[in-house]
């Protein structure tokens, strides 16, 4: 198998972050990178920088609420959680995702086998 | 969010390095733990993070902030809005009061404003570079004039260091048109340089050129558009056509721009080219184009580049005294011109200062109207106190209260202006006709500049009164607040109210006290012996349709109008005079005996020449001899008079009686003094003491001026008095006439200013604080309704309650008026000037305005206080 690291397709990183959210609560900008790395087994990379700017963005639109508070480790960090907003985001943007794949599935041959 | 710290204080820059931070720990402790070195592993975190990310964030997080801002501000202003409407709805009573109270507070100042504004900040409409014109003004020993001759104004033409300079005449009252539809016009006669050098051009048609301003041209006019309106019916086809003026025809060559009224603020109806008008006016008399004892005009100037306002002084200066030396005129070789700024010389000196002062005055109503609404405010503040601490508790943040706050009282300042905005549209003009009479307002007074004002000042007006109980209220306390015991007037908030009250008390003090002073003043100014019994007097004069009548002739026709005048009802006596008030003239005079005669400052000797009994007509005592009678003709001695002043200075030692007085050119005819009488004003209410001579008309080659009729009240003889004269005689084509208090008035027109705005504005003052005193006290006796229930339970007498609230008016009353009294005692030396012999410390004045306020003080706690006696201990106590 080629080694390679996928970065995010485009416009799917805030699907990305939102089912990050969706699945582990309130967290962090490094502890949002962590749980994609270790879902995807580090399939997935992001750019850090990248992920902020999201984040940043996503919280314009409502999606995400954030504030500061106090990490495990004692330090200060300024954690993010999904909106209402940000739920419905997401349920919509996975409904994207599929009828993406799935017309994508319809063009190419089903050569992939093994 | 169930963690949450305040970080609204971090700065957009700070919140991002802040959190990238905590995540390049992160990565870094991460690294490390996979094995990296320190420095390296914090190398390859800020590698793998990409820092050129960070600008772009702390562009986001600005943007956010900034949204964030603009969003609460919009919020604030649209609860603020509605709060208002909320409130105007429910309580009109209050909303009233507060629009009422700044409504009059800033109409007040809008209405000072446009006077202030066309006084002192604008110059005359239409000059082109105005800060660049310059008045020349006489300066002599007895003070500084701007009238100079004609020849020495000619002078100025060939001066090096001016561009340009033009001439023009004092305010000239003409007659436009003829028989009964015959009107009064103001008209300036101006030098062909004028409307160039101001850089004016004409509204419709041209202004003058060099040849209108010929002796010998026909005849020119320029109307003001105000003229052309009025009496043409703005028909343009007046161009080219004549038009009558003062019993000559000119052709009317242009109009000039509206509200155009020259380098001075009077209005002003038509312009004459100077050399031709000035000519025809003194019915072919040239004399003053090369006399230079003939003061009768000014002139306005512009400096060439480079020149400098003290060289171009110098120079004038110069030119005018070798002018004088080479004619061997001894008089005035040490005058001086001097260049002085076209704003420096308009209006009359103290009139300036005392608009200035009023500006203050009415800034300070203002400030008294801002205080009245904030303390109603601060009530209503403690009323809302529930409700703001449960928005508090529910975690409305206290900026946000604030600015709600502050965006109603606005809202309510804006009610408040518009309201001004009218009452200023109506009052102003009223105002302006008053006080400023002369000066010509052409928009009434209400242009974009005043209404700029308006806004600006209920603005100001809005934030000055909402801030500080926007502020007071958002810092409640919330315990106390919330408890069921939320009783009135923590203590803060009432001292603060106390403290209102008292300033207010105290600026109505300041005011009142000013008033006094000016009343006092104006009353000096009415009571000044003048010698003439000035408040007895009429005055009319004649204009006479042809020119060739003689002395003898004009003099016989002011006779019959005498006579005429004489049979007016009302009318006690009637006298001829060749110098009316304000008139002066001095003629060579030679005394044998006296190689000299003293010279005064003030001039003269100055001659009246006028009809038998003069005197005892005008009220002026025979000291010694006798007066004029019916003898003193032309087949009598010649005889004269002597002032007081003249036979003390001219004779000290001797007697006058029988003296010999040589008039003029009549080298042979000596004529005899036979009385002395009292000093009588020439006309200025300052004047030093100056030496006059009177002669019997009969006996003289001199003209009657005017005819002078005594009545017991000369305002209603004036009207009658140019009705008879106007065509009683063909050769008479008009007649005016006015008392002579009339012809004074303008100079007291600083007292008068003062007197009736500080009046107005001292007692707008009271009202407004006795309101706000009244409203203190109520407020104060509705909070306490329990324990003033309590204590009458307890079997407190009525006329205890009732003195208690006394007692708090008084007080508060008494610290005003200490207060008041000593910023008046201290400011009153910078006032000195503008008074007339009333000192500003004014003991009768101080006293008496103190007891004005505290007995008005006394009346505004008497209804509060009667109400607490009446409060019904049973009712009191169930209400909580």
């Amino acid at each position: 198998m080629p080694p390679s690291h996928l970065g995010p397709v485009q416009g799917t990183l805030e699907l990305v972050v939102l089912k990050a959210l969706s699945a582990g609560g309130e967290m962090h900008g490094f502890a949002i990178l962590d749980w994609i790395r270790e879902r995807t087994n580090d399939e997935l990379v992001i750019e850090d920088g990248a992920l902020y700017h999201a984040l940043y963005r996503m919280q314009d639109r409502g999606w995400l609420e954030s504030g500061w508070g106090t990490s495990e480790k004692g330090r200060r960090a300024k954690y993010y959680a999904m909106t209402r907003a940000g739920e419905a985001a997401l349920r919509d943007e996975a409904d994207r995702w599929e009828r993406y794949v799935e017309a994508v599935a319809r063009l190419t041959p089903d050569e992939v086998g093994g | 969010m169930s963690r949450r710290l305040d970080t609204e204080h971090l700065t957009p820059g700070d919140e991002v390095s802040r959190e990238i931070e905590h995540h390049l720990s992160e990565a870094t402790e991460r690294l490390i733990d996979d094995g990296w070195e320190p420095a390296a592993a914090r190398e390859e975190a800020e590698r793998r993070f990409g820092m050129d990310h960070r600008p772009g964030l702390v562009r986001l997080v600005k943007r956010r902030k900034t949204m964030r801002k603009v969003e609460s501000a919009l919020d604030s202003f649209r609860r603020g809005g509605a709060n208002l409407v909320r409130t105007l709805r429910r309580n009109p009573g209050f909303g009233l009061a507060v629009a009422a109270t700044l409504a009059l507070g800033i109409g007040a100042n809008a209405a000072m404003f446009s006077m202030v504004d066309r006084l002192l900040l604008r110059p005359p409409a239409h000059l082109t570079d105005a800060d660049e014109l310059r008045l020349v003004r006489v300066e002599r020993e007895t003070g500084v004039y701007t009238t100079l001759t004609y020849p020495d104004f000619d002078d100025l033409r060939a001066h090096p260091g001016l561009a340009g300079v033009a001439g023009y005449s004092h305010q000239r009252e003409l007659t436009l048109g003829s028989g009964a539809e015959a009107v009064d016009v103001a008209a300036r006669l101006v030098s062909h340089e004028f409307f160039g050098l101001l850089g004016v051009p004409a509204r419709f048609g041209r202004t003058f050129a060099p040849d209108d301003d010929r002796i010998d041209a026909p005849g020119t006019v320029v109307l003001s558009e105000e003229l052309w309106q009025r009496a043409f019916g703005a028909d343009p086809s007046v161009l080219g056509s004549d038009v009558r003026i003062a019993g000559r025809d000119w052709t009317v060559i242009g109009v000039a721009p509206e509200g155009f009224t020259g380098v001075a603020l009077d209005r002003v109806d038509l312009w004459l080219p100077l050399q031709p008008a000035q000519y025809r006016l003194l019915d072919g008399n040239d004399g003053w184009r090369t006399a230079r004892q003939w003061w009768w005009m000014a002139a306005v100037a512009r400096l060439s580049d480079g020149v400098t306002d003290d060289a171009a002084s110098a120079e004038a200066t110069r030119l005018h005294q070798n002018a004088r030396s080479e004619g061997r005129d001894e008089r005035y070789t040490d005058t001086a011109l001097r260049m002085s700024p076209l704003r420096a010389a308009m209006g009359s000196e103290a009139a300036l200062r005392v608009v200035r002062w009023l500006a203050g005055v009415s800034l300070v109503v203002l400030l008294i109207a801002c205080a009245n609404v904030a303390n109603l405010l601060l009530a209503r503040g403690v009323r809302k106190r529930r409700e703001i601490a449960v928005r508090l508790a529910l975690g409305v943040s206290r900026r946000r209260l604030i600015a709600e706050q502050v965006f109603e009282s606005v809202g309510l300042a804006a009610i408040g202006g518009v309201l001004a905005v009218a009452l200023a549209y109506w009052g102003a003009p009223a105002m302006q006709r008053v006080l400023l009479p002369e000066v010509y307002f052409p928009d009434a007074g209400l242009n974009d500049r005043v209404l700029l004002f308006a806004v600006l000042a209920s603005l100001l007006a809005g934030v000055l009164a909402g801030l500080g109980p926007a502020l007071q209220g958002a810092r409640a306390d919330l315990g106390g607040d919330l408890g069921a015991a939320g009783r009135g007037g923590s203590g803060r908030r009432s001292r603060v109210r106390g403290a209102l009250a008292v300033a207010q008390a105290s600026l109505s003090v300041v005011l009142l006290v000013g008033a006094g002073l000016f009343v006092k003043s104006l009353a000096n100014v009415r009571g000044l012996d003048l010698g003439l019994d000035v408040d007895r007097l009429a005055s009319a004069s004649l204009e006479f349709e042809t020119s060739g009548l003689t002395t003898e002739e004009r003099n016989a026709v002011f006779e019959r109008a005498a006579r005429r005048v004489a049979e007016l009802p009302g009318v006690e006596a009637v006298t001829l005079t060749s110098a009316p008030l304000q008139w002066s003239f001095a003629t060579s005079l030679r005394i044998p005996g006296i190689d000299s005669i003293p010279r005064l400052p003030s001039g003269g000797p100055y001659y009246h020449a006028v009809a038998p009994g003069y005197h005892g007509v005008v009220g002026l005592r025979v000291l010694r001899g006798r007066g004029f009678e019916p003898t003193d003709d032309q087949g009598g001695a010649p005889v004269a008079i002597v002032s007081r002043t003249m036979a003390e200075t001219t004779w000290p030692d001797g007697d006058p009686l029988g003296a010999c007085l040589i008039v003029g050119n009549d080298n042979e005819i000596c004529r005899t003094v036979v009385g002395v009488v009292e000093d009588a004003s020439r006309g200025d209410l300052q004047e030093e003491p100056f030496q006059a001579y009177y002669m019997p008309l009969g006996q003289v080659d001199f003209e009657a001026q005017a005819v002078y009729a005594r009545a017991e009240d000369p305002g209603a003889v004036v009207g009658p008095m140019a009705a008879a004269l106007r065509g009683f005689d063909a050769s008479v084509r008009f007649a005016r006439s006015e008392t002579l208090r009339e012809v004074l008035d303008p100079q007291a027109r600083s007292w008068t200013l003062g007197a009736t705005m500080f009046t107005v504005f001292g007692l707008l003052a009271l009202v407004v604080a006795s309101i706000g005193l009244y409203s203190l006290l109520a407020f104060e006796v509705a909070e306490r309704t329990r324990e003033l229930g309590i204590r009458s339970a307890l079997g407190a007498r009525q006329s205890r309650l009732l003195g208690n609230v006394l007692v708090q008016g008084t007080r508060l009353a008494v610290g005003g008026v200490a207060l008041g009294l000593l910023v008046a005692w201290i400011a009153g030396p910078y006032a000195r000037e503008l008074l007339f012999e009333v000192s500003p410390r004014d003991p009768g004045v101080l006293v008496g305005v103190a007891a004005v306020l505290l007995m008005v003080a006394g009346l505004a706690s008497l209804v509060p206080g009667l109400r607490a006696t009446r409060v019904d201990p049973n009712v009191a106590l169930r209400a909580e």
